[in-house]
């Protein structure tokens, strides 16, 4: 199901824009609100829903085979890592889910810019970029190569 | 120049009354316009039909005293410009927010409460002027930098489109008020004094007339809008999910 905006509720902060992997996210050139420019297009990694600060993305199935009536709402709380999603369906049915999406703080990821560069001996490692200490272990199985 | 009625100088040509009848209908452009945009647009409709359905949908009734509270939550957020996530949005919608408020009522007192022949208090002018650049820092650094089009969507700082109406007309008018104002008192050149005047009074008219196609009656639907979702998330009808019990951040 393809994503759009409710633009009552978007107050056209720029995330969705910058988060969609399918730049299809786009500024409204009249209300200078999100809408998502070509659904069909969608990738529907809902990136975009989840990014949205103001709970204003919604998605929708293709009114072909989808009719209206059911609805699908998330709420966003990067404050507890959760994003928590509400399922209406078109029988009248509600079912929530509760997403936990991360377990440190938002924002608090590094960029690849803000760590130091690597020597070149790292190229021969087995570990990818900041491995094992990105991912809170103290070492990580490595395969001899002497013997492989 | 920051302590000089900028209208007084006008009253030989415009007599107060005609200042004071052009106050009156602009603010009843803002009236009309607000209200046509209302209708012509289905928004008030479309907003009573949800409310009706939200209404039917509450799981339970809110007392007077909730709702009283809800309100002032409103007022509270709309005060403070707390509904935009990002710092830079909220310090520009606020100094052009205030400013525009300060520009507007020092306006109105300097043309009914001071007209011609009447001492104006100096505060009055300087809280006019502070306004406008208030006005013009908040909107300048909205206009060029923080517009999401230009900052996120690759359009150039100097794009135009009918989405600017609202803020490029504010802008321009308190930026030929303020030019028009240094003209008449510290150059004296009448000349320059009328024309900047001229394309003064033609960007306030632009402001207020545009109502229907610019997004000046934001300052009247929003807070209707934000109390309605307040209202919701009391009474259960909302559409979003509940709250998350738990707190799954646990490294820093």
């Amino acid at each position: 199901m393809p994503t759009y905006t409710d633009m009552t509720k978007c107050d056209g902060c720029g995330e969705c824009v910058d988060i969609c992997p399918s730049n299809i996210m786009h500024i409204d050139p009249v209300y200078r609100r999100s809408y998502n420019i070509e659904p069909n297009f969608c990738w529907e990694c809902y990136s975009c829903v989840k990014a949205c600060p103001q709970n204003a993305i919604d998605v929708r199935g293709y009114a072909d085979f989808a009719p209206l009536g059911h609805k699908v709402r998330v709420l966003r709380e990067p404050e507890k890592g959760v994003i928590s999603w509400k399922i209406r369906y078109r029988d009248g049915r509600l079912k929530e889910f509760v997403f936990p999406i991360r377990t440190t703080p938002w924002g608090s990821i590094k960029s690849p810019s803000d760590y130091e560069l690597p020597d070149l001996s790292a190229l021969t490692s087995q570990m990818l970029s900041h491995e094992p200490t990105a991912l809170h272990v103290p070492a990580l199985p490595t395969i001899n190569m002497a013997k492989a | 120049m920051f302590t000089n009625n900028p209208f007084a100088a006008l009253t030989g040509f415009l007599p107060p009354l005609v200042m004071q009848v052009y106050i009156v209908l602009m603010t009843l452009a803002v009236v009309g316009g607000t209200l046509f945009d209302a209708y012509h647009k289905g928004s008030a409709k479309f907003f009573a039909l949800h409310r009706m359905k939200k209404s039917a949908a509450a799981q339970r009734r809110l007392s007077g005293g909730e709702t009283f509270s809800l309100a002032l939550e409103t007022v509270a957020e709309a005060v403070m410009s707390s509904e935009f996530c990002k710092w830079p949005r909220r310090i520009s919608h606020l100094l052009m927010m205030y400013g525009f408020f300060l520009y507007l009522i020092t306006t109105v007192a300097m043309i009914s409460a001071y007209p011609a022949g009447t001492p104006t208090p100096t505060i009055l002018p300087m809280l006019w002027t502070v306004g406008a650049l208030m006005i013009l820092v908040g909107g300048l650094w909205f206009f060029f930098f923080l517009r999401v089009n230009v900052a996120f969507d690759g359009a150039s700082p100097f794009h135009l489109g009918r989405a600017d109406l609202f803020v490029g007309s504010l802008i321009l008018s308190v930026a030929f008020a303020l030019l028009w104002h240094g003209v008449q008192t510290t150059y004296g050149n009448i000349t320059a004094a009328w024309i900047l005047f001229g394309l003064y009074i033609f960007f306030t008219t632009l402001l207020f007339v545009s109502v229907p196609w610019s997004k000046f009656a934001h300052m009247f639907f929003k807070p209707a809008v934000a109390f309605q979702r307040r209202i919701e998330e009391a009474n259960g009808s909302s559409d979003l999910p509940s709250p998350s019990t738990e707190n799954y951040i646990v490294r820093s």
